[in-house]
């Protein structure tokens, strides 16, 4: 048994049983409450330079497949878990999860009290903190944990956006097809969505809901994006702090008023940002597929799939063009708002789900309708 | 000067099962970690503060603050001694004052050493109570002191010799009971 530890920025530390990968690792310890899909919260872009708590005590009794990543590689800096489990049994399962972060150079740590830990970051917000197979010295690895860099004020963007813009193109995999096999059939608009970091199952379902999608870098300019000649733009999901990615601000500021824009996770945080708002940092976050948001409008309450550590500060929004669509019901947060003029909405939390309840998959239909309608009052440009 | 082996104490693994049942004593009577401190008498007390250091972090996983103290200027036998021990410096990264502090020894014998620790010890502050743990017990005080943790009582006669070893300083960790031959 190889021993591991994991040491936090104010002195909390675990030793554990190392599993995947050695190494030292450095990141911001968040905790995930989602019982399943590890895989897709490992390929998660918006995970990138954090290292991911599982509360559910038993991870990875289903292994690991070739369909349920949302990238190419794991994004998680390191992975904490209680137990890892020792059987692996599922039909699509192609290795195990201690194989695949090995595979991949993922150091995670398991056998550790994860309760008193997501109880103490709970208590007293995420923290910074190190994961090490190497370094087995409390005090030196504390001591590097405190000179590793601070999440707030961080541009991960530019670590996770895609080099070339691409054409995006994949059938949704049969499991996730319902509920709306009857859309096939409809029409087909041509989108450009900037990839600020974006899951690829979000893609699946704009191809799905009737979109033709062209996927940008997050560095491309407002006449790159125009040259597409778009129906609507799609600001994805990422990682890191919004309020650092002014390019991308700057190419959102002109894009409003210009084409319908549907913006999710960090897409909804540049979208106030590029509206006049300011974001702040959440003391631990919402993540997880379990978290419970009203639409304001038809009172209705759905189960969110969600993964931020930042939020859009409502009051530093001008109420009388932003309209708040909805709240989470955990901390009464803005979970999405909407303009009152012009054609753009957008969502804190994860309609795609993956993993997480299919609850909000009406919100890409409703961008499509928004286009629709859009192009009816022959606004488009 | 030989000397002769009369009776081994401990080895590591004796050690380390001393080392662990004290760390326990300590977190159960200071009930947690909140204000722990642990201060080791330089230089066998500072390895054995580390020790319960390290121990008690990984039972409570919390890393508590170092310290050790130097006691060479507060000995009461100052300038009398023929050779003078190598001054290590005292190390506090905290504010004593309202701490509760867990004062670290490997051996007790006379309570000399002891009582210049806690002169030491009260320069830098007024601690909320200071509590005693040796590894060893030799008995022969000179003082009114007693220890609040004690690892091993081991009766010896005044001419015999503890000998403690660190693995830190000496290779291996054992303690034995010698005599001058």
């Amino acid at each position: 048994m190889k021993r591991a530890m994991l040491v936090l920025e104010d002195g909390l530390v675990f030793e554990g049983e190392s599993f995947g990968a050695e190494g030292e690792v450095f990141g911001e310890v968040v905790f995930n409450t989602s019982m399943v899909g590890y895989q897709e919260i490992l390929t998660d872009p918006s995970y990138k330079r954090q290292i991911v708590v599982m509360t559910y005590p038993l991870i990875g009794n289903y292994g690991v497949n070739y369909d349920d990543v949302e990238s190419s590689i794991p994004q998680v800096e390191g992975f904490v878990i209680k137990e890892l489990s020792p059987v692996v049994s599922n039909y699509r399962s192609k290795q195990s999860l201690g194989e695949y972060l090995y595979d991949n150079a993922v150091p995670g740590i398991q056998g550790i009290d994860t309760r008193k830990l997501v109880t103490h970051l709970r208590d007293n917000g995420v923290k910074r903190g190190v994961i090490s197979t190497i370094d087995l010295d409390a005090d030196s690895l504390l001591q590097k944990v405190i000179n590793s860099p601070e999440m707030t004020g961080r541009d991960l963007v530019k670590e996770v956006t895609t080099f070339e813009s691409y054409q995006f193109d994949e059938t949704l995999l049969p499991e996730f097809t319902w509920p709306l096999l009857e859309l096939k059939k409809r029409e087909v608009f041509n989108i450009v969505c900037i990839d600020s970091g974006i899951k690829r199952n979000i893609l699946r379902k704009l191809n799905q809901h009737g979109f033709k999608v062209t996927v940008v870098s997050a560095t491309d300019t407002y006449e790159d994006i125009m040259s597409k000649n778009p129906d609507g733009v799609f600001l994805s999901n990422g990682p890191g702090d919004p309020a650092a990615c002014d390019y991308l601000v700057e190419t959102v500021k002109q894009l409003i008023g210009k084409v319908p824009i549907f913006g999710i996770c960090l897409g909804h945080q540049i979208l106030a940002l590029a509206l006049g708002g300011q974001t702040y940092k959440l003391k631990f976050g919402h993540r997880g597929a379990n978290h419970p948001v009203m639409d304001l409008e038809t009172r209705k309450v759905e189960i969110t799939a969600q993964n931020h550590g930042f939020c859009v500060d409502v009051d530093s929004l001008d109420s009388k063009d932003i309209e708040v669509t909805h709240i989470n019901l955990n901390d009464k947060t803005c979970e999405g708002f909407r303009h009152k003029r012009h054609p753009l909405f957008s969502v804190q939390y994860h309609p795609e789900s993956s993993p997480g309840p299919h609850d909000s998959d009406y919100l890409f239909e409703r961008f499509h309708q928004l286009i629709k309608n859009n192009q009816a009052s022959g606004q488009k440009v | 000067m030989e000397t002769e082996v009369i009776k081994k104490i401990l080895d590591a693994e004796g050690m380390d099962r001393v080392i662990t049942r004290i760390s326990h004593e300590i977190l159960e009577k200071s009930k947690g970690t909140e204000n722990l401190v642990i201060v080791g008498i330089e230089r066998g007390g500072a390895i054995l503060a580390e020790r319960f250091r390290k121990k008690i972090s990984l039972i409570e996983n919390v890393i508590i603050p170092k310290g050790s103290i130097d006691i060479t200027l507060y000995r009461d036998d100052i300038g009398e001694v023929g050779t003078q021990p190598l001054m290590k410096g005292t190390h506090l990264e905290f504010d004593i004052s309202g701490k509760k502090v867990v004062l670290v020894d490997d051996v007790l014998f006379t309570g000399r050493t002891v009582r210049s620790a806690l002169d030491a010890l009260v320069d830098f502050g007024r601690p909320q109570w200071v509590r005693l743990a040796v590894l060893l017990d030799r008995g022969h005080r000179e003082l009114p002191i007693r220890a609040d943790y004690v690892g091993k009582n081991i009766p010896t006669a005044l001419e015999e010799e503890v000998v403690v070893h660190f693995e830190e300083k000496d290779a291996m960790d054992e303690v034995y009971v010698a005599r001058k031959k």
